[in-house]
């Protein structure tokens, strides 16, 4: 029990994979200007990443070291993410309407979004078990809406603020994003 | 030839994917914490953006608009597989510092963003100067960053001691602040020096 | 139809390059990881190390250091504690014959550079040298133990004091033979 704790611990707040990993900063920068696309963004990549995790974890140990071919796991695991995410979309245009058109808009960025890719890579590297792959998957998720709802938050008051002129938009942003990662180191010590 | 010569230069500065176009920031973000890890980074883009700017010239024609994409995506793939079992083999110091990166440079958005808008539509030696232009200034902006970073944060360049045993580096530039903070202030500068020019 | 007959050759001619060139840089690969873990227990172990012998076993790498005369000198294993400030701290731990530890070296850290990554440098790392897994007890100075922790870095000391014991105590399982009587 313990164990799954630390590893929820570590993926929502001490390796958060914005500030820490450093991974989805495309769209943690281009989809944060407003607080509901940045949930919306943040709930597709929860369900893209957690569902991509187990497939892929299943497939690396299924497919690629049964047959040692485990030099094809990038062009499994993007192929595998890449077709989910078309999946994804036509499951959900034809059951819910209403999730289609939250999330919608946001899925074809996902395919392109390296911590989908980053985290299936990690679980297999840090020999995760199926079930801590998963959590490993969903936490890590809950961390980046986590990071991209604050941010969104900030910039939503950024919009106001007289910012000298070449530090518009981006530059401001990732400033901004330095004094979050400060606050975030924070939490580093809090498994142990 | 100036067409040419244009093609191979605009990546350098006036394009640049990472601070003009803001594309790929998650390695330039991850791997810059050291000269030597944003150079090895930046030229294992630069080899697989030009193997795939070149296939893709040269095969746009035969693949079908429906499963472009993904074709780009495959061939992207497998060279990025290439650069990474030729890392392991040759360098294994750098596979080390780069981790995860390595394989990552699938979702580099330069590579799929070059192959979409200029080698599919392009002849192969100008998507082979597209790539080398492209390419050379991911690099520098992956560099200068590092430099930065490294001798702020550690004190050393390229691994070299510039401060003596007891001397205190401004650590909080090799952990993620100075990562952010850094690329924000270089992007900054760049608009500046952008606008200054476009007055005079 | 076309469009998937398009990919499926583009699958196929990947997967075939892919295949030469796993297949190129096999041994490439496998030489380079071998000399980079040969150039770290060669940092560790004091005296000139002639040939190495690999152990896969209960989970981890064991590596047997002989002399040219081929004397066993050294053993070092692969051991890690997962009570780092940062998470995750790896190291390699070398000890003598009679399982005393002569140094150990740290392959894999997220602990704060500039405080907790002391634990790598030699000020820290010298006061484990020559102790063995019975007799003083495996904590902290702060804890009641031998370890002088480092200033500001209580977790990292006891983190690495934790992955320190915990190769010690692999060796042990592994070679309960050569252990000092």
């Amino acid at each position: 029990m313990a164990e799954y704790l630390l590893v929820i611990v570590s993926a929502v707040f001490v390796n958060n994979v914005v500030f820490a990993r450093f991974l989805g900063i495309c769209p943690y920068l281009g989809v944060s200007k407003k607080l509901d696309t940045a949930l919306g963004m943040g709930l597709a990549v929860t369900f893209v990443m957690t569902l991509s995790t187990a497939i892929t974890y299943v497939l690396y140990h299924g497919v690629l070291v049964a047959f040692h071919i485990e030099f094809m796991q990038t062009v499994m695991y993007i192929l595998v993410i890449a077709s989910l995410v078309q999946l994804v979309e036509i499951v959900l245009k034809k059951v819910s309407k209403p999730l289609y058109s939250a999330l919608g808009i946001y899925l074809p960025l996902i395919t392109t979004n390296c911590a989908i890719l980053g985290v299936a890579l990690l679980a297999i590297q840090e020999k995760y078990s199926l079930v801590m792959s998963v959590l490993f998957a969903f936490f890590s998720a809950i961390g980046f809406i986590l990071a991209i709802v604050i941010f969104a938050g900030v910039r939503e008051k950024l919009e106001d603020a007289d910012i000298p002129a070449p530090f518009r938009n981006v530059p401001i942003g990732l400033v901004s994003a330095a004094i979050l990662s400060l606050a975030f180191m924070g939490f580093s010590g809090l498994v142990k | 030839m100036n067409e040419a010569l244009n093609t191979l230069t605009r990546g350098f500065v006036k394009e640049n994917p990472v601070t003009k176009m803001l594309l790929g920031l998650c390695p330039v973000l991850a791997v810059t914490t050291s000269a030597v890890n944003g150079l090895g980074m930046g030229l294992a883009t630069t080899f697989v953006l030009l193997g795939s700017n070149v296939v893709i010239s040269l095969t746009s024609k035969m693949i079908p608009d429906t499963v472009r994409i993904p074709s780009f995506v495959l061939i992207i793939a497998t060279f990025v597989t290439i650069v990474d079992m030729l890392i392991k083999a040759f360098s294994p110091e750098l596979n080390q510092a780069l981790g995860i990166f390595i394989p990552l440079i699938v979702v580099n958005c330069i590579i799929l963003g070059r192959a979409e808008a200029f080698a599919s539509r392009s002849g192969v030696w100008y998507s082979v100067l597209d790539a080398i232009g492209m390419g050379i200034g991911f690099t520098l902006a992956l560099l200068v960053l590092a430099s930065i970073r490294e001798v702020l944060g550690s004190g050393t360049i390229f691994n070299m001691p510039l401060i003596g045993e007891n001397g205190t580096p401004l650590l909080v530039f090799a952990l993620p602040p100075g990562a952010f903070a850094g690329l924000g202030a270089m992007i900054a500068l760049m608009n500046a020096l952008e606008k200054k020019r476009g007055v005079n | 139809m076309r469009p998937v007959i398009i990919l499926t050759i583009i699958g196929l001619i990947s997967a075939a390059l892919l295949a030469t060139v796993a297949d190129f840089t096999k041994e490439p690969i496998a030489i380079a990881k071998a000399q980079m873990e040969r150039r770290a227990i060669e940092k560790i172990f004091p005296f000139q190390l002639d040939s190495l012998r690999t152990l896969e076993a209960a989970g981890t790498s064991f590596f047997e250091a002989y002399d040219t005369e081929g004397t066993l000198k050294g053993i070092a294993v692969k051991s890690f504690t997962e009570k780092g400030y940062g998470g995750r701290i790896e190291i390699l731990l070398g000890v003598a014959p009679d399982h005393s530890i002569i140094d150990y070296k740290v392959i894999t850290t997220m602990e704060t550079p500039g405080l907790g990554d002391k634990i790598d440098k030699e000020r820290f790392r010298r006061q484990f040298h020559g102790v063995s897994l019975d007799g003083p007890v495996w904590k902290v100075h702060k804890d009641g133990g031998f370890v002088d922790e480092l200033t500001a870095a209580t977790i990292s000391s006891r983190a690495i004091t934790d992955a320190v014991h915990t190769g010690l105590e692999l060796i042990n399982q592994q070679y309960p033979n050569t252990a000092a009587k």
